[in-house]
């Protein structure tokens, strides 16, 4: 960090954090992961309603089979990443940190692929409707973290026009390179991918956003862009750049309104990750099973950007890649700032895990530790890109004031942890506001509940 | 392997390194070491005992304040010892030392022990210290000011007695290694010049510190002897030059924000500037530096958002301004930022931080006036 980067920060910070980027993987090349001979696939691997599973015990499954489905509207189905045997259909340790319903396979890594697996003749004439069931029955989801499921976001309400197709290739947070080495190495994809996805809701506009601390990604999509239309917006580098609203916010400058979503404001955005999968689907009719996974970090011996099946244990990835090295520390999937860390190496990549980074314990114990009283130094509020009031959410949080929470906007923090990044004290802020969150919803259930017997109870008097 | 050995923490998973409380307060103590160096310089040894007096009291007063509260002692963050010097830098080098230890008392006992502790307090602590004495029948002790340099001539260590049964007619007793007592009266501030209406005859006399024209004129200390530090005064005050080169430190730092100290500079100037009440003369004199740098930028006890910060900096400026030119006191730095450190209560719970998202923007938030408190829920007995 320079010394005139720094007299900028200390004068005019707005929103976001600068943590240090460690790309450590970002210039290995994309290469194949593991062949593990076990895969566990979890039946929730999105936002929305769980699959059922649609395999028994026993059964030979084949890759890109589907195994998992459900009738609801948000869901996305799950196929089987290798062929071979259902060992099993129990409940295992989810990257959420709870157990959840998942699907062992024991894999005769052969990878026959299923039948019926097609490319599509003409992706970009097809109708809409085809594109978004072809997409759902893809099971391809948000591969930028959140899982979302990509077909419910391809089908706006017909009141809502999207004029704008943002492809997300902001990678902000440090150590992952998973979307960048994307970007450069198969530019084409993603555009063809980001094509698709605008026929599906019409979008006239297509930019994508990089943020400028990649040149090598914005040249390779600039050439590949050529004279095709598509644009290529150069982001500012802080973090949280890739969050959906700061992205809209910096490149189209409208607030997406708060508690509504991005079509809102006529802006749909999915990321690289996302597209290059929705291209695949349609040149190789292979639904989402694989995803490219950065492992890195100094707990780590080997780094890299890897394609990883979904369903590998991480442990089999970071064998893969040489195995731990130091202490025992710190596995976190996704990125340090918002990703989940793992208390066990017996957990499934998903659809969602970008990343792998493995902290040695050595890494760890050198940070500073908490003073846990807030000191009000306003920080945290000069810093959070929701412009919220995170010291409020924490100390109300901490007291249980589950009501005074929804003054201080609970539900629009984004739990980007700008704020417990940033924070003097070392605050467990987003832990508290998670806390909060929880708390704040099933208070108002309650209430709910409660103004709902009263009602009843009065109806009744008044009948009776 | 054994696998339950990984630690699982809650997002972030990264904190930034080289910020921390600890930190702020050293960060702190460094941009005050030139100017406390300079007061021991300009006032000579007692300045170093006034230092030493109040930082050591605040320090023992931490230390036991937070073992009959039962808290657990926080002496290593510092803020302490940052407390008991700033303490220092408001008073006059004739302060005698028990009222330096009582003022360093108050300051870290009452207004921040009592108050719950660092992060919980209302008022800056050291403000809060100094006014107590100057409200208190012991103000006469902390306001009799010296000239700088007064130590020429009878030695640097020579001790100095406040007069008791003088106070009133304002007599300091300096005595000297040889046990010689030379009495002197004391210095006029530039501020009590001010406020008397000597600024404008030419009645001032006093030794010329350095002996260069160009620091005095009429008699009285130019805007340059001003501005370098070269005047009677408050041991910290004096010298604008270096508070603001340990500004610029904390400034680098991210240590204090720099709408703080621009507002209050500003409000100030503009009120000497609408009135033409010596504008340089009062912008450059009495403790206006040191409380916009350092005093109003205390993390605790100034608001947390931007726009609140503004109107707290420009209320501060605008307070200054109307206590030196329309109340009995010539300085009002320390009771304007004492006022502010109230009403930042009001301003962070009303002057609304616009979340984004927010289509129509308010100025005021629609936060509940307070929170209400809960019921006492009374447990039956089985």
């Amino acid at each position: 960090m320079g010394l005139t980067d720094n007299i900028k920060r200390a004068l005019f910070t707005r929103g976001g954090v600068h943590p240090p980027a460690n790309k450590l993987a970002a210039s290995v090349k994309i290469s194949d992961g593991p062949n593990p001979e076990r895969v566990l696939i979890p039946l929730t691997q999105h936002v929305g309603s769980p699959c059922e599973p649609l395999v028994e015990k026993g059964e030979k499954v084949l890759v890109g089979q589907k195994i998992g489905d459900s009738e609801a509207y948000i869901s996305a189905p799950v196929h089987a990443s290798v062929s071979g045997e259902v060992a099993s259909i129990a409940k295992f340790t989810h990257p959420s940190g709870r157990d959840a319903l998942a699907v062992e396979i024991i894999s005769d890594l052969e990878d026959t692929p299923a039948e019926g697996i097609a490319p599509a003749p003409d992706p970009l004439g097809m109708e809409p409707g085809d594109i978004r069931a072809r997409v759902r029955e893809g099971g391809i989801v948000g591969m930028g973290g959140a899982a979302f499921p990509t077909h419910v976001k391809l089908n706006p309400p017909s009141d809502k026009r999207i004029e704008l197709l943002i492809v997300n290739g902001a990678e902000c947070e440090p150590y992952l390179s998973a979307d960048y080495r994307l970007m450069v190495e198969r530019a084409q994809d993603v555009l063809h991918g980001a094509r698709i996805i605008s026929r599906a809701v019409g979008a006239e506009r297509i930019v994508v956003a990089i943020e400028q601390t990649s040149p090598a990604a914005i040249s390779a999509m600039r050439d590949a862009a050529g004279s095709g239309g598509e644009e290529v917006f150069t982001l500012p580098a802080v973090f949280p750049q890739g969050a959906e609203k700061t992205l809209i916010k910096t490149i189209t400058g409208r607030d997406v309104p708060s508690g509504k979503l991005p079509m809102d404001v006529g802006a749909l955005v999915d990321n690289v990750g996302t597209c290059a999968a929705v291209s695949e689907l349609f040149l190789t009719g292979m639904p989402l099973v694989k995803r490219i996974v950065t492992v890195a970090g100094d707990g780590v011996t080997g780094r890299g950007n890897l394609r990883v099946k979904v369903g590998t244990l991480v442990r089999d990835v970071i064998d893969h890649c040489g195995g731990l090295e130091g202490g025992l520390g710190q596995v976190i999937l996704g990125g340090p700032m918002t990703g989940l860390s793992q208390y066990t190496l017996d957990v499934p990549v998903t659809k969602a895990t970008g990343g792998i980074v493995v902290l040695s314990k050595e890494s760890i114990i050198s940070e500073e530790p908490g003073h846990f009283t807030c000191i009000r130094c306003g920080r945290c509020v000069r810093h959070c890109p929701m412009n919220l009031m995170p010291y409020l959410l924490g100390s109300y949080s901490d007291a249980g004031m589950w009501e005074e929470l929804e003054s201080v906007y609970i539900n629009d923090c984004v739990e980007c942890g700008c704020c417990a990044y940033i924070c003097p004290t070392k605050n467990p802020l987003v832990q508290l506001i998670k806390v909060g969150k929880e708390g704040y919803s099933r208070r108002k259930r309650k209430m709910e509940t409660l103004k709902k017997d009263k009602e009843e109870k009065s109806l009744e008097e008044s009948n009776a | 392997m054994a696998n339950s050995k990984f630690m699982a923490t809650v997002s972030p998973h990264l904190h930034e390194k080289g910020q921390t409380i600890d930190r702020a307060m050293r960060d702190v103590l460094i941009a005050l070491t030139p100017a406390a160096l300079w007061a021991i310089i300009v006032f000579g040894f007692n300045a170093f005992l006034v230092m030493l007096v109040s930082i050591v009291t605040a320090m023992l007063t931490e230390v036991v304040m937070r073992w009959i509260l039962g808290r657990k002692a926080t002496l290593k963050d510092l803020s302490a010892v940052l407390t008991g010097l700033f303490l220092a830098f408001l008073l006059p080098v004739t302060t005698p030392l028990w009222v330096v230890a009582i003022g360093s008392f108050l300051a870290v006992g009452v207004a921040k022990e009592l108050f719950g502790g660092l992060g919980k307090n209302i008022f800056n602590p050291a403000l809060f210290g100094r006014v107590a004495l100057m409200i208190s029948p012991l103000w006469i002790y902390t306001a009799k000011f010296v000239e700088p340099f007064w130590w020429r001539g009878i030695g640097f260590f020579s001790p100095i007695h406040t007069s008791i049964n003088n106070a009133v007619s304002g007599r300091v007793i300096y005595k000297t290694f040889t046990g010689g007592v030379v009495n002197a009266t004391t210095s006029a501030t530039p501020l009590s010049l001010l406020k008397s209406g000597k600024m404008l005859t030419n009645t001032v006399t006093g030794p010329t510190p350095v002996g260069a024209t160009w620091l005095t004129s009429n008699g009285r200390p130019s805007g340059w002897s001003l501005f370098l530090g070269l005047k009677s005064g408050s041991l910290g005050e004096v010298s604008v030059l270096l508070l603001l080169v340990g500004a610029c430190y904390l400034l680098y730092r991210r240590t204090i924000d720099w709408r703080i100290p621009v507002g209050v500079l500003g409000g100030a100037l503009f009120i000497f500037l609408i009135t033409w009440n010596h504008p340089l003369y009062q912008m450059l004199s009495g403790g206006i530096w040191l409380g916009a740098l350092y005093m109003a930028t205390d993390w605790v006890s100034s608001p947390v958002s931007r726009r609140a910060k503004w109107i707290y900096a420009v209320g501060i400026g605008v307070f200054i301004g109307l206590v030196r030119l329309y109340s009995p006191w010539p300085e009002g730095v320390a009771i304007s930022i004492l006022i502010w450190n109230v009403l930042t209560l009001l301003l962070d719970r009303y002057v609304a931080v616009p979340k984004f998202g927010e289509v129509k923007k308010p100025l005021f938030n629609r936060l509940p006036a307070f929170p209400k408190p809960k019921p006492i829920r009374v447990e039956e007995k089985a």
